[in-house]
């Protein structure tokens, strides 16, 4: 009897045109954000393959030049690391865009190098790209506050409901069934798209996958008990529609931008500038001091290069030059450090606040899953740092020696990668959108018990 | 006429008797008044930041002492991106845009620092702007405001009842209209004077006339935008049978044009467009470097005939003996023609991009939205071809001061090589005051206009689109 009744309801359901429509909408702009949010990464995926090519070919140009002259030849030769694209990042690009992917560095000092930006068209960055964690954030909602803002209003405005409540006791029920046909068509929906995601994107079947989709699960039904509340309030449909769209534009659109600009007031970021200006500063003060003074705090750095005879008496030597180029860095080292103090305060900040808003934080989770977020990008750069350290280290006492190029293995300095992703946040996202969820049930629950004799 | 203006009037009553309705636009006024506020501390407080580091730089490329040339060639110059006063109201691309861009010779970098780099994600949900309120959320309320206009009439049997008595549908629809108007202007209006009084205190009461044309062609296309969006919600709501379906309807289209469409087209326009990853742009530079010629390449064919017309010239046989220094000529010689090719490279690349907002332009034919979203950041100065002209100016005082150490280094620096343990040759630091300070200037209106013909001429074609709907329409409208 309890299944007839499902089954009713389900044809019910599928007769009105909106639910088709709803439906229709999701698949689409889901496949469609499938194609775009792949090939987006597929793209990077291109240029990292060409990367380490031109690096070769590079490199072979540079020996020919100034093979003779290492000092040169490391002066103008680049080293390329790349942070290679996680397969989930296709499914949420995150800062993929803006943060670039791939960085290179020459010897020289490093912080003039690693904030390059890659070659971006500033109004697609500002429109941003279609990606399925997008569809899933905005587009879901939206369904699910159509599917469901009248299921009580439109049968109370259209005077079905005074005979159902004439001939039927558990009204609770039946508004639950009513309830979970709509829950069970979007996740069949949003479990279909999840499918064709890890079919069509390749993504591996492991504790990410089952965390992702508890993660989007968790959201969509912070939205249905959204709705279920708004709904047990008995407005009008006219109004249950109003107060939906509100609630998804404070919580996905207005909140949001709000604190975006609240969070750069707060902490703005000029050590980004004040980097920018030491370390030039830094280098290039050198030219003009006592070579010895240099020198010094060059060898308080590294005492292990204090071995190697300097040519003090050289008007220009590499070793000098490097020296500089290493004061640079040097100089600019607090200011370097502050602006990623700063900026993980951001990232404090905008994780805590983001607790409240259960669109934003999810979408923050996933860009930390798919390794697209800024924290990421920030390991990234510091892993091109350590790279670039390592770099140095191995051609510092070449130059030192005035050695040749012959015994280089260059082999080992070929484009070097980066991978990584995080979890960090995940386990209080879930919590927060899990207690607002059942805050919500749980007021619509009370709100049902009142007054459902009333209406 | 009367008539249409008690149907306004009574429009206008309506809605604000509606306390749904007054606290939304009170919400809306609030948050208007918040984006002003935050838009001016913004621009102050980016403003002051940049202010302060461009003196920096002056000061300490004034304070450099006697030094080679080529030295201060390779100091370079630190340029910052100018906000224009106007960019509070909009902030535009100015978050994605990068702020700092450093300038030396030989080579060309990109503009860092964008305030989008320093962000975790949550800057791709929006920014509070004026002109965000009044591109997304005041169309939102417009349409909350108009979705029962003209079906809630048929609903409860009043259409029938009032078109008896005469009224014709060209009057009930341009009434209807002119009321949710004159409920978005009584928000609208309130916002504009405020903008303008900050906007004086701002620019110290020193209005600039391109400024305030700026501005007022602002205020004109905002308005007509809410016209257009007026007319669309009381056409909607006059096409269906209920109120609900009206306002799905509305929300429908809203969300669509207003959020997934923008992002859809820009997507479109990259792919079918596509542009080069920085590495690919340079190696094609590199390449046509190499065909052109290197000046890295010791057997480089053009260098090799540069030195050997030189020679002949000056009738000697050997670069030594010229009369004036040898390496600053070749450094000037190497600096235009890498000059030219980078300007010839990035030309093309600014092509592609150009090419990929266009189809986003295209769309503004079917999405108001966009066309007003273009204009505005557009008279704002803080769209794309603002940023593509910051880089083009820094690009040319890159030049010019490159190649003005080259003149120097040409001029001024023995051609004999100093000896490997002599002191290196330098000149008085006097000559570095010559270099000017850079200098952004914004291009007049004239300019953004002559741009953005096809996002005033959609615009234009909406309002006109739904003037007619609204005075044609009515064989197409059931009463009943």
């Amino acid at each position: 009897m309890n299944q007839s009744i499902y089954l009713l309801e389900f044809k019910l359901f599928f007769r009105n045109k909106a639910a088709w429509s709803g439906i229709l909408i999701l698949l689409i702009s889901g496949f469609a954000s499938l194609y775009l949010g792949d090939k987006f990464i597929r793209q990077q995926d291109l240029v990292i393959e060409k990367a380490a090519r031109l690096q070769e070919e590079n490199t072979r140009t540079n020996i020919k030049h100034f093979g003779k002259d290492p000092g040169l030849l490391l002066y103008h030769n680049k080293f390329s690391m790349v942070n290679i694209p996680d397969r989930w990042a296709a499914f949420a690009n995150g800062q993929r865009d803006i943060n670039p992917y791939l960085i290179s560095v020459s010897m020289l000092a490093v912080e003039g190098q690693i904030y390059d930006t890659d070659l971006s068209n500033p109004s697609t960055l500002l429109l941003g790209n279609m990606d399925l964690a997008f569809v899933f954030i905005f587009l879901f909602p939206l369904v699910i506050i159509a599917f469901t803002y009248n299921l009580l209003s439109a049968e109370q405005e259209s005077g079905v409901w005074a005979i159902v409540k004439s001939q039927s006791g558990a009204l609770i029920r039946l508004i639950r069934l009513k309830f979970s046909v709509r829950m069970i068509s979007i996740f069949s929906v949003a479990f279909f798209l999840m499918g064709s995601a890890v079919f069509y994107l390749k993504l591996p079947v492991d504790f990410r996958l089952l965390l992702v989709s508890v993660l989007l699960s968790l959201y969509l039904i912070f939205w249905f008990s959204l709705t279920f509340w708004v709904i047990s309030r008995t407005k009008s449909s006219s109004y249950n529609a109003v107060i939906l769209i509100s609630f998804w534009v404070v919580l996905n659109i207005i909140s949001p931008a709000i604190l975006n600009v609240w969070l750069s007031q707060k902490y703005p970021v000029p050590e980004a500038l004040e980097t920018l200006v030491k370390q030039r500063e830094g280098y290039h003060e050198k030219w003009d001091t006592d070579k010895s003074k240099t020198m010094d705090k060059f060898y308080a750095h590294y005492p292990q290069f204090k071995q190697y005879p300097f040519p003090a008496e050289l008007t220009f030597s590499w070793y000098w030059y490097y020296s500089m180029q290493q004061m640079g860095d040097d100089e600019a080292l607090a200011g370097a450090n502050a602006m990623s103090e700063k900026l993980s305060k951001r990232h404090e900040f905008s994780n805590l606040t983001a607790l409240f808003l259960p669109g934003i934080q999810t979408q923050l989770r996933l860009n930390e899953i798919a390794g697209s977020d800024l924290e990421n990008h920030l390991n990234f750069q510091q892993a091109v740092k350590r790279h670039h350290e390592k770099i140095r280290l191995y051609f510092y006492p070449l130059i030192f020696k005035n050695e040749t190029i012959e015994k280089v293995q260059w082999d080992q300095f070929k484009t070097a990668t980066y991978k990584e992703h995080s979890t960090g946040y995940i386990w209080q996202n879930l919590l927060s959108v899990l207690i607002f969820s059942l805050l919500f049930t749980a007021l619509a629950l009370s709100n049902f018990r009142k007054r459902i004799h009333l209406f | 006429m009367k008539r249409i203006l008690i149907i306004a009037r009574r429009t206008w009553k309506t809605a604000f008797s509606s306390k749904a309705t007054l606290i939304l636009t009170l919400i809306l006024g609030l948050a208007l008044c918040l984006a002003t506020f935050i838009g001016w501390q913004n621009f102050k407080t980016q403003n002051s930041q940049r202010l302060k580091y461009k003196e920096l730089v002056r000061e300490k490329w004034l304070a450099k002492p006697d030094k080679h040339p080529h030295r201060m060639a390779h100091y370079g110059y630190l340029a910052f991106r100018d906000k224009h006063e106007l960019s509070f109201f909009d902030f535009g691309i100015e978050s994605f845009a990068g702020v700092s861009i450093f300038l030396e010779a030989h080579k060309q970098n990109t503009v860092n620092f964008s305030e989008a780099g320093f962000s975790n994600g949550m800057l791709r949900f929006g920014e509070m702007s004026v002109a965000m309120v009044l591109q997304l959320l005041v169309p939102l309320l417009i349409f909350f405001l108009g979705y029962s206009s003209i079906s809630a009439e048929r609903e409860t049997g009043t259409l029938k009842i009032l078109l008896c008595q005469g009224l014709s549908w060209r009057q009930l629809l341009t009434g209807k209209t002119l009321g949710i108007i004159a409920v978005s202007f009584s928000l609208f209006i309130p916002v504009i004077l405020l903008t303008i009084l900050l906007w004086a205190v701002l620019s110290n009461w020193q209005i600039s006339i391109d400024a305030s044309l700026r501005l007022s062609l602002l205020i004109l296309s905002y308005a007509v935008y809410f016209i257009i969006c007026a007319g669309i919600a009381v056409l909607v709501s006059a096409f269906h049978q209920s109120s609900k379906s009206a306002l799905t309807t509305l929300v429908v289209c809203w969300v669509f044009f207003a959020i997934v469409m923008p992002r859809m087209t820009q997507a479109l326009g990259v792919i079918l467009y596509p542009s080069p990853s920085k590495i690919e742009f340079n190696a094609a530079i590199a390449a046509d470097l190499r065909k052109q010629g290197d000046s890295h390449d010791p057997d480089d064919p053009h260098y090799a005939q540069l030195k050997a017309t030189l020679l002949k010239k000056y009738k000697v046989d050997d670069v030594k003996k010229l009369p004036f220094n040898y390496g600053g000529y070749v450094m000037a010689e190497g600096e235009k023609i890498s000059a030219g090719i980078y300007n010839r490279h990035q030309r093309e690349l600014n092509k592609t991009f150009e090419q990929q907002n266009r189809f986003t332009v295209a769309a503004s034919y079917l999405n108001p939205f966009l066309a007003i979203k273009n204009l505005s950041m557009a008279l704002t100065a803080a769209d794309f071809k603002t940023y593509v002209d910051f880089q083009d100016q820094a690009e040319a005082y890159r030049y010019g001061l490159a190649q003005r150490m080259n003149k120097l280094q040409i001029e001024k620096i023995s051609n004999n090589a100093p000896g490997e343990k002599e002191a290196p040759r330098s000149i008085s630091r006097r000559n570095w005051e010559e270099q000017p300070d850079f200098q952004y200037t914004f291009r007049p209106v004239s300019n953004v206009i002559s741009n953005h013909t096809g996002s005033i001429f959609s615009l234009f074609c909406w309002f006109s689109g739904v003037l007619i709907l609204l005075n044609f329409s009515s064989g197409r409208i059931k009463t009943l």
